[in-house]
């Protein structure tokens, strides 16, 4: 069990690096470079020259991305060519943010998702059912940026009750956890809801309501339980689609996180600090899949006899 | 299974840990900076009795080191001072004393003295002197700098030979005793005293800067200037907060300070300010809304609007077919009804531009000649080039640029209208801006605003043998080429000024190298509290609050 983890975690190593080589690639293939982007209107042709000897971006990209991995692998991820600050900083600076944004979405989500998926359920095909879908549908069709705009119209703009950006109190932390949340919430409502209708088709739900349980036993004792497999796999995902969301959320709500140094990093070819926020994040999505295998076989006993 | 459930929940509480402690460790973590207000002020219920003036930034600032960014001026105007500064007097653009109290200019043009106000001090509490000058210069030309303004000093004699490491000081920058700078340049150069008041050419302080190394201009203890704000925290995507420097030289701001808040959105950012959150709302990046503030009685009252130093235009590739046929640039520069594009698009907040200089720059001629609509005229100009049917015309523009695309759209359904084709094509900013820089691009709109008052800032700017290929407007005229060049080194004000409206006639007419469209009003929306907010001369965003006075 410990070395199955432990093999997890060194496999993802030569991950990071192959994702990390990726975008570097990436940023090298298309047009435009940091120094032109950061002049924007003032383009001077000797000024870009020095910049460009001065930052060591005339070396060839393969001892860029070289030179980068050894100091990545040191833990220094460079300085960022835009904002002039360590990659690192900005990095551990930003991700509270981020996490304490995308972990309240997550818990809004479960809150919001879990029990519609089992109401729809056991209510399936009833006018419940179908309002709840109809509910869980339009979450998961609803763009970010969108639900996003008209919460801060209906909330802040016309009723006053909450800001309309920022980041330090409660209040400004409801709406865009909402936002981010309400999408997650649709998914795992579906899946809930579909899983637990497969899971009640199984004889042991019969088993239980022969021996006389009521219908919430059945439902909360044993169909519940083992229709929870998939939801679980599904919050590990879940972490992916919070960091991407969260891109737009942060924007739009003028928050701090990953997210917004991603979309400035890749604007302004800012490079160190693109490779630092992909790195960081891919390490984030694999703990988070690592987790889910670690809770898999706490909850199914059989995966981890295998 | 017991043991099971706990081991559950044990791993579940786990992976929650960072929720929990998310609360506590985000203060923690927060930047190096320490905050002066540790509570921000709710706010639905906004604090109205400080005087800060709250205002947004859609950007970072990449740094408030003035020589290394080439846009990022609106701390640089605050935090430091200049030798000479540009203001608006009675409405009219002027250069008044700044660090220098006076200054006299050789009859040759060449030599400049410089005498430097006495008992300013600098934040950190060093007395300023001429060997501070002589660093901002010598900084600004040594190439480990890495400075993007060195376009300003490398005028000056021996600022080249620094810049190209032949040498560790720039020759013309003498210190004649510690009020008095004597800069010499290698051939006259006429908007010199109007060039060094740009806040690139903010002073800076040689201990404190030397000091900070690479850190200057990002650590906010260690960036010192002697302008009326100082710096005091700024958390990156969040905000730059400014104190007032009560020492001030020129007397005490009247406000405590001013803080700019990072918010990307510029709908965000309106809903902000309606909310009270902020007490300026720049419409720079929502134009579409100028007409709800202007109708809106509660804020009518409110808006503050001065004529921008800039201009908007099409550049056409003049070494591109089929740009490169003039009849071609004669057609489509008819082609466009300009006015009807600033009555509709911006509420007629502007003036149409017949040639290449907003109306407040030195030098504009109000007389050139109309730049006429005339798609008729238009069509048969197309045919006598060998276009008879018009032909596909790509227009260039960034992709996030909501109104760019706008006036493209517009400007695509009248070149309908003569036969012309037009695709509108976006790319990201990078690409946009390395290939206008490969000179690639075959048509684009953009804009310009002035950095200094004076014609040479517009025309060397894009038609120069120096920078027509990296602008990509292409443009090849040699007499004009040397013109420019030429005018540089007028020492005649009058001569010269009347030397640029001969060449913008070449330009504009005989060789329709560009189109320009229109100069537009600079509008800003500010809250009930805020008083004596004066727009900067030449119409920038970035500006400096010296003057504004809050009354709660």
């Amino acid at each position: 069990m410990a070395k199955y983890f432990f093999k997890r975690i060194l496999i993802a190593v030569p991950v990071l690096i192959g994702v990390a080589f990726i975008t570097f690639m990436m940023l090298n293939v298309v047009p435009g470079d940091p120094i032109t982007v950061m002049m924007r209107e003032h383009v001077k042709p000797d000024v870009i020259e020095n910049l460009r000897k001065t930052m060591h971006l005339d070396d060839p990209a393969i001892i860029r991305f070289l030179r980068f991995l050894g100091d990545a692998l040191r833990g220094n991820f460079g300085i960022s060519y835009k904002l002039s600050r360590p990659v690192t900083d900005l990095i551990v600076q930003a991700f509270p943010v981020t996490i304490k944004l995308a972990s309240t979405a997550a818990i809004i989500s479960w809150i919001i998702g879990i029990p519609i998926g089992i109401i729809s359920a056991i209510r399936q095909s009833t006018i419940i059912d179908q309002m709840f879908m109809g509910f869980a549908l339009f979450g998961v069709s609803m763009p970010v940026f969108l639900i996003g705009l008209l919460g801060q119209y209906t909330f802040s703009y016309k009723l006053g009750w909450l800001p309309v950006s920022g980041f330090e109190s409660w209040k400004q932390l409801v709406m865009p956890a909402l936002v981010l949340g309400w999408n997650s919430a649709g998914t795992i409502a579906r899946l809930t809801r579909s899983n637990l209708l497969e899971a009640m088709k199984n004889d042991y739900i019969r088993t239980a309501r022969a021996k006389g349980l009521k219908e919430t036993g059945v439902v909360v004792g044993h169909a519940l339980k083992n229709s929870l497999l998939p939801v679980i796999t599904i919050m590990a995902i879940q972490i992916a689609s919070l960091l991407s969301g969260s891109v737009i959320t942060e924007s739009i709500f003028g928050i701090p996180g990953i997210g917004r140094l991603s979309v400035d990093a890749i604007q302004g070819r800012d490079m160190p600090l693109l490779q630092g926020s992909v790195v960081f994040a891919t390490a984030l999505i694999i703990f988070g899949n690592i987790c889910a295998d670690m809770l898999y076989s706490l909850v199914d006993p059989r995966i981890r006899v295998e | 299974m017991i043991r099971r459930k706990l081991a559950i929940l044990l791993t579940a509480a786990i992976i929650m840990l960072p929720v929990l402690t998310s609360c506590s460790s985000s203060q923690t973590s927060a930047p190096a900076e320490t905050k002066t207000e540790t509570e921000e002020p709710q706010a639905a219920e906004p604090a109205t009795t400080d005087k800060i003036l709250k205002i947004a930034s859609s950007d970072n600032p990449a740094t408030l080191d003035p020589q290394k960014t080439s846009e990022y001026y609106r701390e640089p105007l605050n935090i430091y001072d200049r030798l000479v500064e540009a203001v608006t007097v009675d409405g009219k653009p002027e250069l008044v004393p700044g660090l220098a109290e006076s200054w006299e200019v050789s009859q040759d043009g060449l030599v400049y003295t410089f005498h430097l106000a006495k008992d300013v001090k600098f934040h950190n509490g060093e007395v300023f002197t001429a060997d501070d000058v002589l660093f901002t210069i010598d900084r600004m030309m040594n190439p480990n700098t890495a400075a993007m303004n060195t376009d300003f000093f490398d005028m000056i004699k021996g600022a080249t030979e620094v810049f190209e490491g032949k040498a560790e000081h720039v020759e013309g920058v003498k210190a004649v005793d510690d009020n008095t700078v004597e800069i010499t340049l290698e051939e006259p150069f006429a908007p010199f005293i109007a060039n060094i008041a740009t806040p690139g050419c903010s002073i800076l302080n040689r201990e404190a800067t030397e000091a900070a190394g690479d850190q200057f201009g990002i650590d906010t203890s260690a960036t010192v200037g002697t302008g009326p704000f100082k710096v005091d925290s700024w958390s990156v995507n969040e905000e730059v907060v400014l104190v007032a420097n009560k020492d001030y030289f020129k007397g005490a701001p009247q406000i405590d300070g001013y803080t700019v808040k990072i918010i990307p959105d510029a709908e965000t950012q309106r809903m902000m300010f309606e909310s009270g959150e902020l007490d300026v709302f720049d419409t720079s990046e929502a134009r579409t809304q100028v007409p709800y503030f202007k109708s809106n009685p509660d804020y009518k009252d409110n808006i503050i609007s001065a004529p921008e130093a800039g201009l908007y235009f099409y550049a056409f590739n003049n070494s591109m077919e089929p740009y490169s046929n003039l009849k071609v640039r004669q057609a489509l520069q008819m082609a466009v009804d300009r006015q009807t594009i600033l009555d509709t698009m911006y509420d007629g907040e502007g003036m149409v531009l017949n040639t290449f200089l907003p109306e407040s720059v030195l030098g504009h001629n109000s007389d050139a000649k109309e730049i006429e609509y005339n798609p008729e005229k238009a069509k048969e100009l197309l045919a006598e080039a060998g276009y008879p049917n018009g032909f596909e015309m790509e227009i260039i523009q960034v992709s996030d640029s909501a109104t760019t695309l706008e006036m493209n759209e517009v400007v695509q359904s009248m070149m309908s209208q003569i036969g012309v084709n037009v695709k509108i094509t976006q790319v990201d900013e990078a690409t946009y801006y390395a290939m206008r820089k490969a000179g690639e691009i075959p048509v684009y709109r953009s804009s310009w605003w002035a950095d200094y008052n004076d014609p040479d800032n517009f025309y060397y700017t894009f038609f120069s043998e120096k920078n027509a290929v990296v602008r990509s407007t292409c443009y090849n005229n040699p007499d004009v080429f040397a013109g420019l060049n030429e005018a540089r080194t007028m020492v005649d004000p009058d001569a010269r000024l009347k030397y640029y409206q001969e060449m913008d006639n070449i330009i504009i007419n005989e060789d329709a190298a560009i189109l320009p469209m229109f100069q537009m009003n600079k509008i800003f929306v500010v809250s009930d509290r805020v008083k004596e907010f004066h727009i900067a001369w030449n119409g920038w965003s970035d500006m400096s609050f010296y003057d504004v006075v809050i009354e709660n």
